[in-house]
This record gives structure tokens, sequence and C-alpha cells, in this order.
């Protein structure tokens, strides 16, 4: 059934998908992970995806649905290539999150969650990202920056327009464009994300193929 | 905590003790208690999931005084519960505010206004006016989810009962959440329907208007409705129903919670086949045909004319068929008209697609239902009961899921048990002696058969036994049942089609058969039932195929038939049409003008479901009271009556001025149904059906058959003529919600064999047979075992083909590609 | 990290800025010898016995005694151990840096805490916005498995354990623990009704322990120094030390590793430097988003420690820190609280998915300068009908604390800035 059912899929996801179906006790345990690789696949979680992932997992495609509606991360439309999401709550907040969000959508001509024209960002106001200490914060395809200012965060989406990076890192950006971080970052790091799914080897990104 | 069952513990509810059962929950004990604690989510029939937070009630705990949910509460000894304090109505109307904040108010024009507990606790519990200013939630109003069911998102107060129901119970989940915290709402997958055989459910238990069933939407104000108890006829299982009507229509038919059937639960055929009550195309008044055309008729025009033309053979010229669609009485009246008034041995009311009646009426250590919620393995070699009795595959599926059994099923394809099986064994339609001897050998065998070997050993075992389809021998599941009678703590659940049968075979609508499981050859028998009766004709009468066989070489000349349809249902519809057409006179009593009526002499209208009164017997065994609500159509009568009026023109006497004074006749001379009156089943101890002994050790029966004589030897593709739910019975036809939903025909076959034959799917192959041939598409079925070919039975595109045992499959060339 | 006091958790990142997370660096400063020692020396009863003796608590937030949990754990088997890397908690960030600079103290812990509790199968549940930290700790775990620290016979003690990193995909929800296992077994996040608990019906409805980064993270100094050492550190009912995230208006936000026997004063002022730009401290909310707010007046002198929080009516939560100064407008941030909750109910309760929806409507209208005087009691009420009484631990009608945390703002801005609010609905003030 699984070959059947991943016969559109790159030979590392297919892969992935398998080793991901072995590795949980149960097959439905596999749901959460396969949806970032349909997402990997199709750019996001369109209708095939959720059938592809109920076929892997034994659920219906409406069971399917729902999980995949009840998590924020899993997007349902179409995203664009770099998918900013500005943190504003408490913190951030406190320390001018508002104007960094107006600034990014100005910056990329986004408003009220919709993508750019050009298909080149979508722009997201999300809850509390776990970065406090370095507000405000935002993601790039969920790699972080912390401490960046509005200018700033108008001059790295400028910056993802021009350069265009096929990886997004962040440590790159956090240099670029950050400012106070929560704590120290040690080392650097070359592993990022190629698409707006967390950049986590299981599931695709820039570095080595994970465990 | 320590209490054993039967043990009670003391509760105290509102300052007063009560006895309650240790671990009930404290929602259903204040209840018996005759305290009743709003809800929404909680159904004692799914698990708790405390969502609503409308049973909110205040219990005191060594930290103080605590709200809790009482759906979710077991009580224990000493428990003490505030279900009226300040905080608790606080909280209650808190909650009914909530709920209302985004709830439309149009309770004026919702299906469930006037029934619906949103609005009834309200009016108890809830606040007074809105101080909500900001604007409701909105969706697309009530959208089609399915054929048969409308959501309307906006009225749904988010209790998961549909979901869970689908999820937990009848195991389709097709309908759940989407979106969470404020956006949750319930929904289907983008064109993926809610195509449920029990979707009905899910409108039933919705405590709002959310879900609405088309069949019945806008059609009745719940305050027009009159109800009434009654079974459902649909199938054998017996289903408890409520039957709700206004000025002489069933406009809805809801499930009743009967514990030892349903639970609760119906199949949606169960539920919307009123609209074949209220079908147009029901017979209103008796037909005479004249020159080959039907004309109206009188009654007594119609009657006199049959007595004259029965009262013009020999009696033994005569057959009956039919009353496995009737009630007990009327079945019981057919068969004493058939033995008594026109002194025939000749009848049934099985058409040869079921088993030997003399197995069906006389399992010894036979199951209940209920067995199967001890039952630690379930055997199923039957037909798949998510087809033909769906309701017994809910209490099948319940035993797997919720009660830890483990279920063997046997069958030549998928069935809808397979999800929550154990085993599952699959055979080619021929093949199960074989498949038989290996399980009962010790020899090595493939992986599954010693599987299922190990769970058989495991005691209390139930078998539900029956053909799988009308292609297979009925030999096998009696050697299937013989096999079964042997493992550990067995009993045996005989299942067979048609909404009484079993009733009927026990009125003794068979060769076999008197009334009462008492074998037509039993001299003791024979002489106790003369004595009320006079005499009857020797045994030795022609069962369904041999009366067919006998008309169509004139060895039989004339036929009645009670609510009986060869034509269509007999595994050699060829053999069935020559029979008629060959008949010297044919009188058809039926509810519709079916294939068969349509060949008669003279047709008689019958009044129905819940038109008569009556009882019937399930598979079990269980005689559950049907009622009456409605008057039938036009003119139309019960059988029973009928069948007293002709008996009298005919010179004879039923004795029956009344269905209740048959059974009383029943009572007596039908020894299984000693002392059964309507008044136990209405009033005593029978309200929830009473199973008719069979008594292990007086049971006259014990036939085992000669599992050795079961060959499957033939000819071609091996033919499973399996039923589905939605065939082109007369029911679903006449039901046109239901006859909407009919499968698509087609003829099977497994991947490999598809290959082998050369053809591919939506190809178009002849399937010939000895009784008939039949031009299908090609469906690939992976679950069907080599060297057999599956074509869903009585669809009108594959009726012709009948239920042979095998078939030769031929490409039509040129055809698709 | 100053506080003057040798760090149990956070010392080798301090030391090691830059590869502390790498198993070199962890071996090199004494890591993993504890779980040798365990292993060879030790029954898993006498590690518990040490976990119980340090009264350690949850860092998850309820502070339950972590050593009283293990005891609750049901025999049969097999049976699971979660460990709770969920950090979603606005003010929150302390995990994160566990699990980035010293992934390898918490494995250890997990392998610890697994032999401890005849576990043979454990996971990480992080927060799908974390990939960075999920990176570093699976590269840490598949070390640790090269270095024979995990898979089968650890050690050559026999003892076998499997650890997978589960990410999960944006929903705060799923940091209680009933709703991470529904999580794990590919569900919607969705809280449980308890009990059962899941120490005895957890995962896969097998018993199964859910502990914080945090509390595992401490589980190797307690192995290695004993129970008793570590409940000697701080405040006798608080025991060890904890990682406090300090953010918002203070010069230096940040994780701190503190005992707990400060004030408040201490940890904002001398810690956290004070207030920037010479303005006044106006309130903060001592432990995350859920936490009932503390202000100067009141507070500042009292004990950092989880009875003096809960006698003032608040708690140590998640450890989070939102130091707010006289600029802010109270209401604004109570709504930003107020939409978080709302934004992160799962639904399945009635008086969650629609109250905190309505307050965070009601508070958004006001700030839109349509308030009504009547808001101010509807507020309360609403707030009641979700939060029973208003009191501290809060009473529910739901079914877990998430929508009774959305009161929490709500009655700290009637409480301490009520003239705030009814001058903002006098005046339509907006911001
Ligand atoms: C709404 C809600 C969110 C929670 N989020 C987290 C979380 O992100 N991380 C965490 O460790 N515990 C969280 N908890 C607490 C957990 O339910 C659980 O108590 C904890 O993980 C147990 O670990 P501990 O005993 O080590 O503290 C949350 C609880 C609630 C009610
Ligand atoms: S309180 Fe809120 S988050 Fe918690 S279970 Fe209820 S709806 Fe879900
Ligand atoms: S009936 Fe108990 S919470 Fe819904």
């Amino acid at each position: 059934m699984t070959a059947d059912t991943l016969a559109g899929w790159s030979a590392a996801n297919r892969r992935r998908a398998e080793a991901m179906l072995a590795a949980y006790p149960d097959r439905r345990s596999a749901v959460m992970p396969l949806l970032y690789l349909a997402a990997m696949e199709h750019g996001h979680i369109t209708e095939d995806a959720m059938r592809e992932v109920a076929a892997l997992t034994g659920m219906t495609p409406a069971q399917v649905q729902s999980v995949a509606s009840f998590y924020t991360m899993y997007k349902r439309d179409g995203v664009g290539r770099y998918l900013i999401s500005v943190c504003t709550s408490i913190s951030c907040f406190l320390l001018g999150s508002d104007a960094l969000l107006a600034a990014v959508e100005e910056e990329t001509g986004t408003a009220g969650g919709e993508s750019s024209d050009d298909g080149l960002f979508s722009v997201e106001h999300v809850e509390c990202i776990g970065a406090c200490g370095g507000a405000p914060a935002l993601q790039v395809n969920y790699e972080l920056v912390e401490g960046v200012a509005p200018d700033k965060g108008a001059a790295l989406c400028r910056w993802l327009r021009d350069a265009g990076p096929e990886i997004v890192l962040s440590d790159e950006m956090q240099q670029l464009f950050g400012g106070r971080r929560s704590f120290d970052w040690a080392i650097r790091e070359h592993e990022g994300a190629v698409a707006p799914v967390p950049a986590f080897a299981p599931y695709g990104s820039s570095g080595e193929e994970g465990a | 905590m320590t209490a054993e069952t039967g043990d009670r513990v003391t509760i105290t509810i509102d300052g007063r003790e009560h006895a309650a059962e240790p671990g009930a929950l404290l929602i259903k004990a204040a209840e018996e208690a005759g305290t009743y604690i709003p809800r929404f989510c909680w159904h004692p029939r799914m698990k708790p999931v405390g969502m609503c937070r409308m049973c909110l009630v205040e219990v005191e705990t060594p930290r103080g005084r605590m709200l809790t949910t009482a759906c979710t509460m077991p009580v224990a000894e000493g428990l003490v519960v505030d279900t009226k304090s300040a905080v608790v109505e606080k909280a209650q109307e808190g909650v009914l505010e909530f709920l209302l904040i985004n709830h439309p108010l149009d309770c004026p024009v919702c299906d469930k206004g006037g029934e619906c507990p949103l609005q009834d606790q309200t009016m108890s519990y809830g606040p007074g006016e809105s101080r909500f200013v900001e604007e409701k939630r909105h969706y697309e109003k009530p959208i089609p989810i399915s054929d048969l069911v409308l959501l309307d998102r906006e009225r749904c107060i988010l209790c998961a009962r549909c979901t869970r129901f689908s999820d937990e119970i009848s195991g389709d989940p097709l309908i759940e959440f989407k979106d969470r915290g404020n956006l949750t709402q319930v929904i289907t997958f983008p064109d993926e329907a809610f195509s449920s055989y029990f979707s009905g459910n899910t409108v039933e238990i919705c405590p709002v208007g959310a879900l609405t069933a088309k069949p019945y939407r806008f059609r009745a104000r719940p305050w027009d409705l009159e109800a009434v108890e009654s079974v459902s006829m649909v199938d054998s299982f017996g289903s408890r129903v409520s039957v709700q009507a206004s000025q002489n229509e069933v406009l809805r038919i809801n499930g009743v919670d009967n514990d030892p059937t349903n639970q609760g639960w119906l199949s949606d055929k169960d539920r919307f086949v009123f609209e074949a009550i209220n079908s147009e195309h029901r017979l209103t008044t008796p037909l005479v045909k004249e020159n080959g055309e039907f004309r109206e008729a009188q009654w007594s025009e119609a009657l006199e004319l049959i007595a004259e033309r029965l009262g013009s053979v020999r009696g033994d010229e005569v057959a009956g068929l039919g009353g496995a669609r009737s009630t007990n009485e009327e079945a019981f009246a057919f068969g004493k008209f058939l033995r008594t008034v026109v002194v025939t041995p000749h009848l049934d009311a099985q058409l040869d697609d079921g088993l030997d009646p003399r197995f069906l009426a006389g399992t010894v250590a036979r199951a209940t239902v209920s067995d199967l919620e001890e039952a630690a393995t379930i055997l199923v070699w039957a037909a798949d009961l998510k087809e033909e009795l769906p309701v017994l595959y809910l209490r099948v599926r319940r035993a797997a899921t919720e009660l830890g059994a483990s279920v063997v099923v046997v069958h030549p394809r998928r069935t809808g048990l397979d999800d929550v099986a154990a085993v599952k064994l699959t055979y080619r339609p021929g093949d199960g002696a074989d498949l038989l001897g290996s399980l009962r050998s010790k020899r090595r065998a493939r992986a599954e058969v010693t599987a299922a070997r190990a769970a058989l050993k495991d005691g209390p075992v139930v078998a539900i036994v029956g053909r799988t389809s009308a292609a297979e021998r009925p030999g096998l599941a009696e050697a299937v049942a013989a096999f079964a009678r042997d493992l550990p703590g067995a009993k045996i659940l005989p299942v067979a089609r048609r909404a009484n049968v079993f009733g009927a075979l026990d009125m003794g609508l068979s060769p076999e058969l008197l009334p009462g499981r008492v074998p037509a050859a039993s001299a003791q028998g024979r002489s106790a039932l003369e004595e009320a009766w006079g005499p009857i004709p020797e045994p030795g009468g022609r069962s369904a195929t041999p009366i067919l066989e006998g008309l169509r070489d004139g060895a039989v000349s004339s036929l009645v038939l009670l609510g009986c349809d060869p034509a269509r249902d007999h595994p050699r519809p060829i053999l069935a049409r020559q029979a008629l057409e060959n008949a010297g006179f044919v009188v058809a009593l039926d509810l519709f003008l079916s294939d068969t009526a349509q060949l008669a002499d003279v047709v008689l209208p019958l009044e129905g479901f819940a038109e008569t009164e009556g009882t019937v017997t399930n598979l079990e065994g269980r005689v559950q009271k049907v009622n009456r609500i409605i008057p039938g159509p036009g003119r139309s009568r019960p059988a029973w009556s009928v069948l007293g009026d002709l008996s009298r023109r005919m010179g004879g006497d039923l004795g029956a001025p009344s269905a209740e004074v048959l059974m009383e006749e029943i009572a007596t001379v039908a020894p299984a149904y000693r002392g059964l009156s309507w008044d136990r089943l209405e009033w005593g101890d029978g309200r929830e059906g009473l199973v008719v002994p069979t008594g292990d050790g007086e049971q006259p029966l014990q036939h085992v058959p000669d599992a050795a004589a079961l060959d499957g030897a033939g000819d071609g593709w091996a033919l499973h003529a399996g039923r589905v739910l939605y065939d082109d019975g007369v029911l679903t036809r006449m039901s046109p919600s239901l006859a909407a939903l009919a499968p698509r025909a087609a003829a099977y076959l497994g991947p490999a064999d598809a290959g082998k034959v050369g053809v591919e799917a939506g190809e178009e192959v002849i399937l010939r047979g000895p009784y008939g041939a039949v031009a299908l598409p090609v469906g690939i079925d992976p679950t069907l075992a080599g060297g057999t070919v599956y074509v869903p039975a009585n669809l009108p595109a594959t009726a012709a083909l009948g239920a042979p045992s095998h078939v030769e499959i031929e490409r039509l060339e040129g055809g698709g590609s | 990290m100053a506080s003057g006091f040798p760090p149990i958790l956070t010392g080798r990142m301090t030391e090691a800025p830059g590869d502390s997370h790498t198993i070199a660096r962890y071996e090199a400063t004494g890591g993993y010898t504890t779980l040798r020692t365990a292993l060879s020396g030790m029954t898993p009863e006498q590690v518990t016995e040490q976990v119980k003796a340090s009264n350690l608590q949850g860092r998850g937030g309820a502070a339950f005694p972590t050593g009283v949990k293990w005891g609750f754990l049901a025999p049969a088997t097999p049976r699971f151990l979660v460990v709770n890397a969920d950090e979603s908690e606005p003010g929150t960030f302390k995990d994160r840096q566990l699990l980035e600079r010293d992934p390898h103290q918490l494995i250890e812990g997990t392998v610890l805490s697994a032999y401890a509790l005849a576990v043979h199968h454990a996971f990480v549940y992080v927060r799908g916005e974390y990939p960075k930290p999920a990176r570093r700790l699976q590269r840490a775990i598949d070390e640790a498995y090269a270095a024979g620290f995990l898979g089968s016979d650890i050690l050559g003690s026999g003892f076998d354990l499997d650890l997978m990193v589960h990410l999960g995909a944006g929903a705060y929800i799923c940091g209680e623990e009933t709703a991470l296992l529904n999580s794990l077994e590919g569900k919607r996040g969705e809280p449980r009704i308890k009990p059962p608990f899941p120490a005895v019906e957890g995962l896969y409805s097998r018993p199964t322990i859910v502990n914080n980064v945090e509390t595992i993270s401490n589980v190797p100094w307690i192995v290695a120094n004993g129970g008793r050492a570590y409940a000697s550190i701080g405040d006798p009912a608080s025991a060890g030390t904890r990682l406090f995230s300090l953010s918002g208006h203070v010069k230096n936000p940040g994780n701190y590793e503190i005992p707990m026997d400060l004030t408040w004063r201490e940890l904002i002022y001398d810690i956290g430097g004070g207030i920037p730009e010479g303005r006044e401290l106006k309130c903060w909310i001592p432990g995350g988003a859920s936490a009932p707010w503390f202000v100067p007046a009141e507070h500042l002198d009292t004990r950092v420690t989880k009875d003096d929080v809960a006698e003032n009516g608040s708690m140590l939560g998640s450890g989070a820190v939102v130091v707010m100064d006289d600029t802010t407008n109270v209401v604004a941030a109570a709504h930003r609280i107020v939409r978080f909750f709302a934004h992160e109910s799962c639904g399945q309760c009635t008086p969650c998915r629609e109250g905190t929806t309505w307050l965070e409507r009601m508070l958004w209208r006001i700030l839109q300068g349509h308030g009504r005087p009547q808001d101010l009691d509807m507020l309360m009420d609403v707030s009641d009908n979700i939060s029973p009484g208003l009191t501290w631990p809060p009473a529910m009608t739901t079914i877990c604390p998430l929508g009774p945390s959305a009161v929490s703002p709500i009655t700290s801005i009637m409480k301490y800035f009520r003239d705030e609010v009814e001058e903002m609905l006098a005046a339509g003030v907006t911001t």
C-alpha cells in the first residue's frame, strides 16, 4: 500500500515515510511527521496530501483532516517560499512586535495573513515562539531571528527577496538582522530550512539526512 | 470500591441517601435515584467525554467542594453530591449561555424545535436574555454531507456525539472535528460523503438541529407526531423502533434502546424505510386479471374467485410460499389455512436461499445477542453482517472493540468486520468444507488457520453461522455449526435473511415443521396438533424449489403467495418465472405489485409494518410485539383477516376473529410459544421481548449434518453472490432515499484473476451460469480468494444471474479498453 | 547566570559556550559518569529513592513532586516516559536553552529516569516551532546511540532504551500532558479527562510518566550528588535551583538559574538589571501567562518560592517572569494574553471555547474605544463562569486549566488597575 500511495513522492521522502511508519509503536502516531513530509512534497497540506497520509496510517481522510487542522503549522492553503512568522505574544508585544509586524507586512506587500502577489512571502502573526528574552522575534520558515527592530525586519525581507536564499539559516539571519538573543546560541550552524516546514532531518532540511 | 457485583453503595444526592451501583456514572446513578442532571454530550451508549460541561455538580472531597462533571464521575461509597447549589446553578447557567451565544435563534424553523434539549434546558436552566453583543459565528447554512444527512454548523454545539458515534460505534469515522478552539466545526472531508449505513443515528442523537435527515426534513413538527413502539421489519435482527406518524402517515422512525437487541441504534434502512410504507406504489385494492390485464375488484369478488379456483383442485395441487415478511400471527394463519382449509403439505417460508428449517428452528445451544457481551471469541462464518444484519454487526463490533472479544471472520472476501477481526480467513466458495476440515485438524496449516484455531480455543465462543451467499451450499453452515458446537462454552447464533423468517418457521411454514418447532415427522407432535386442528396432511410436502418445479412441470397447479417474490428472490429466477407462467392459478397477497404479483391471477392488498399488530421472532428466538399506528392504504387488510375470510368462503374456519386470538392459539398449539401473550410482551416481563426456549435437553431436533457431504466441486468460476444492504429488494426500491444508494453492479475479480481473463476494471464481461446470464463491467477486488468472482446479488443488473455455485466468464470483445 | 550559586543545570553552557551541546564536551566535564555508576551499581529503586529524597518538583508548571509522581506509575508493561519539551507558555524559553545548549544532560537524565521506571521506550515531544533545539537534540541522541548510552544493552548493563524525538506542529495545549499524549498517538491535541492519570493510563493506554525537560535535566545531578544534597538547596519547600525566564521591560532579559530563596526585588533588579530607560516597574507576571500578576507595592519584597507566591495568589508556573513598566497599557497587555488562550483553546469544552473568545472580543472592543460601562461586570462574570469564584488556584468549569488561565490577566487588571480600565471605558481610549 505504501508503495502505491507514495508513487509520486521523492525517493528520499518515500524512505523517510517508511522509516516513520516503522519507528512508532502505532502507525497512527506517524501522522504528524507524515504530514510534514507531505507538506514538503506538495508545498502545503493539500487534499491529496491528506488522502495519502490517510492511506499510510490507516485513518480516514476526515480523521487526517481533523488532526491536520488542529495544528497551526500544517498549512492547508498555499504558502509563499518564505513564511515569516512574527511573534506578537506578550513579551514581544511589550517590546514592539506590532511595529515589526507592520514593517514586515509593508515591505512584503502582504496583509491579514495573505501571501504576497509574487508568491514569495507569506506573513503571519503567531503566538509565543519561545524567544521572549530576545523580543521582538520572528521566524522565517521556522528558523528563528531574535531582537529584530522594525527596520531590520524590513531589511530582512528585502534580503530574502534579493538574495533569495535556497536555504534559510537562523544564524545567518541573526547575524545580519538580529539583535539581542534570549541566550548565547553557541557555534554557528549550517543546517536550515528548504521549505516552510521545520528543518529537522527526518522531514528534510539542508543538513545531512538524520539518524 | 471493594463491593462485589451486585452490592450497592450509599451515595448522598442533595442531602438524600440513595443506594447506587458502584462504579456507575454519577449522571446515571442520579437519574436512577430520581435526580435529572442536565447534559448534552453524554450518551449512555458511548464513552463519556465530559466536553459540554452541562452536567457540572459539586462533590465533597477531602479538599472541599469541587465542581465536576457528573457524566465522568464514577460513584463510590460515601459520595456526597450537590446538584442544585448556587455554584452549580451558576455554572450550568454559564454553560448554557456560552452554548447560546453562537447558536442561531431559528427554533421556529428548526426540525428539532419542540424536542430540543438545548431549547428545553434554556427554559429550565438558562439565562434570561442575551448579553452577547459581538457577532455570532457564521457558516454556510445546511450543507448536505451525504445523500441522507444535512449539516447546519451554526446550530452545532460541538458535543461530538456524531463524531464519536461514527468512530466508536459504527467504525466509519467520516465525520470529524476540524480546526480548533472557537473555529472548531464538525465536517466531512471534501468530496468524501458521510456515507455510513448508520448515519441516521447521528441525526437522532444530535441534541440540537445541526444534523437533519433529508427524508424527514420539514415534514413534521415533533408536537404533531404520535408515536408507537414496534420492531423493525427490515431484517431478522429485530431492532426496537419508535414509529412516529401524523395524519395517517409515518413520518419518522427512531431507535429505541432495547438492551438485548439494538441498544438504541438502527441501520439507515431500518430508519428510512418508512418511505416504502408511504409509497404511492402500495396496493390499495384487490386486482383481478382479465385477458392478461389487471382490473380493480371488490374484496368479495376477488375472494369468491379465489375460493372457487382453489376449491376446484385437489388440496395437494396447491402450494403456499412466503410468510417470512409477515407477523407470527399472519404466518400462523397462513400455515393453518394451507394445512387445514386447502389441506396441502406444500408450503415454505424460505426460497432455498436460507438454511435447513430444522437447523434454523432447532439450533441447540442457541446464542442470544447478549451472549456476545461475554464471549471471549466470536466466530463469524456467515454473510457480511454489515450488509445483511447491520445492527448485529454493531453488536459484534462493540464486543470486539469495547469488550475485548477476539473475532474470527471467515468469508470469501472482505467484510465490514475485518477491521476489528483478530483473524480473517478468506476462502473460495466451495472450498469451505476443506477449510473447516483444516480448522478442525491439528496438522500444519497457513498462519491464519493456526491463529484461528488458537483463538477458537478460548471460550466462551459464540459462533454466528449462516450462508455467506445464496450461491453457497446450505449444508456448509450446518457443518460449521456442528464444528462450533464442540468449541469451549460454545453457543450458536444462526442467521438468515428476511425479517420474520424465524417466526415463520416457528409457525410451521415449512414442510418439515409444525408450529412451535415441532418436526412434521413427529407422530406425537402431529397428533397433538390434530387434536386442535383436526386432520392435517401427511408429512413429506414440497419445499420451495420442488414447489416451483412442480408448478413448472404440472404436478402442482396453484400457488398462494404471502408477501413473497420468488421471481426475484429465488436463486433460480428462470425457474421461478417458468413456474409462475405455467401455473394454473396464482394468488398473491402483498403490499406491492411485485415482479411475482404481476404474474398472478389475483392480487390482494395487505396492510404491513406500522399498520398491523402482531408479534415477530428474531434470530435469537426473541418474540416482540409490533404495533399499528396508521391504517393501511385504501382497502388493504391484514393477512390474517384476509385468510380468515377466504377460509370461510372455502368452507373452513381459521377461528381467527383477531390477531390477538391467533396469538392465544399459538400459545396453546405451538410448544415453544406456550404461555406467550400480547399482554406479557406489552405490560409484563416481556417488554424487552421474550426468547422462546430451545431447551437443550428436550429440544426435539438434533439436526447435525454430515460435513463430508459438502462437495464444492464444479466447473468454472466459483460465484460469491453476496447481498448488499441497498439491493433491489422491494423495501429499498420503494424508498427513494435508499434506492439512490444502491451500489453499481459489477463482476469483481482479484487482480491476478482479472489478468487471467484478460480484462481490466471497467471492461465488460458476460457471466453465464445455469440459471441465467448477465453482462457486467469488471471490478477489481483484491480481497477475493483466487478463482472466485463476486457479484452483488439482487441488483437490477445482476438479478438475472440468480445464485448458481459456478459461472463462466466471457470477455466481451470490443467493450471498453 | 549571576546568582552566586554553583549552577546545577547551566554550568556547562556558561563554562563552555562553544560546544556544551557536544558529547565530547559533555563527557569531558563528567557527563555520563553518573549513568555508568547507576547502571552498574544502583538498582532502579535506589535511583528512584534519590529522586524522592531530592524533593524535586516538576518544572512544567504544576510543581508536583517528581518522586511522588513516579511512585504512581502502574506496574503494567510496556510503559513509557515522555519528556515534555512543548514549552509554549508566553514568557517561557528555558527548555529551549536546555535543549540547545546541553542536550546530553537531558539524555542522561532520561536514561537514568527510564532505568528507574523500567521504561524501554521514551519520547521527547518538542514543539514544532523549535527546529533548532530538535536538531541539536537529535544529533545528541545519535551521538549517544553511537556511544552506547542509548539503544540495547546500554553500557553492558542489560538495560535497553529507545529514545525518539517527536515534533509538535503548533498547539500550546499539547504541553498539557494528556493532550500531548493524544498528539503523540496521532490525534488532535485535546486534553483527556483525569483520572485516569497518565501514570495509570497514558500513552496507548499504558502507564506513562510525563516530565518537563528541566525536571529531567536535574536528574543526573541528583543521582550523582544525592537527593539530600539537592533538597538542601534553596527554600526547604522549593528544593533545588530553577531556571527563570526573564523578559519584557527589564534591562537584562534571559534565563537565570537561581535557588528559590531570593526576593522578587533581587530577581528583577539585581539579576534582571531593573527597568530600562529609568522607567518604573508597573507589574509583573511571576510564572508565565497563566499566572495572576504581581505589583511592586505588594509583592516586591516577597520571596520567590512556591509557597510565598501561592500565598499571594499566584504561582511560579513555568518560571516565566514578564516585567511591565509604567508605560504599559494593561488592558492591551491583558488582551494579548487572553488572545493567546483563546487562540490556543483546543475547543472541546464549552466554557473555554466560547468564553475565552468572548473575553478576547470584549477586551478588543474596549481597546477599539467601544467599551460600555457594563463591560466591567460582564468581563468579571464571564470569567466567573469559566473559573467560578475567581480564586487561585482556580476552580474550573473546564476540563483543563487552559480556560481558567485566560481569566488571570482579567482578574489581575481588575484588582490592581481597575481605575485605568474604568477610565478607558469612560474615555473610549484607543491604543
Ligand atoms: C495548558 C497547559 C500547558 C502546559 N504546557 C506545558 C509545557 O509546555 N511544558 C511542560 O513541561 N509542561 C506543561 N504543562 C504541564 C504538564 O501538563 C505536566 O504537568 C508537566 O509536563 C509534567 O512535568 P513535571 O512534573 O516535570 O512538571 C502544561 C499544562 C497545561 C494545563
Ligand atoms: S479548558 Fe480549553 S484547552 Fe482545556 S480541554 Fe477545555 S477547551 Fe481544551
Ligand atoms: S454531559 Fe457531562 S460534560 Fe457533557
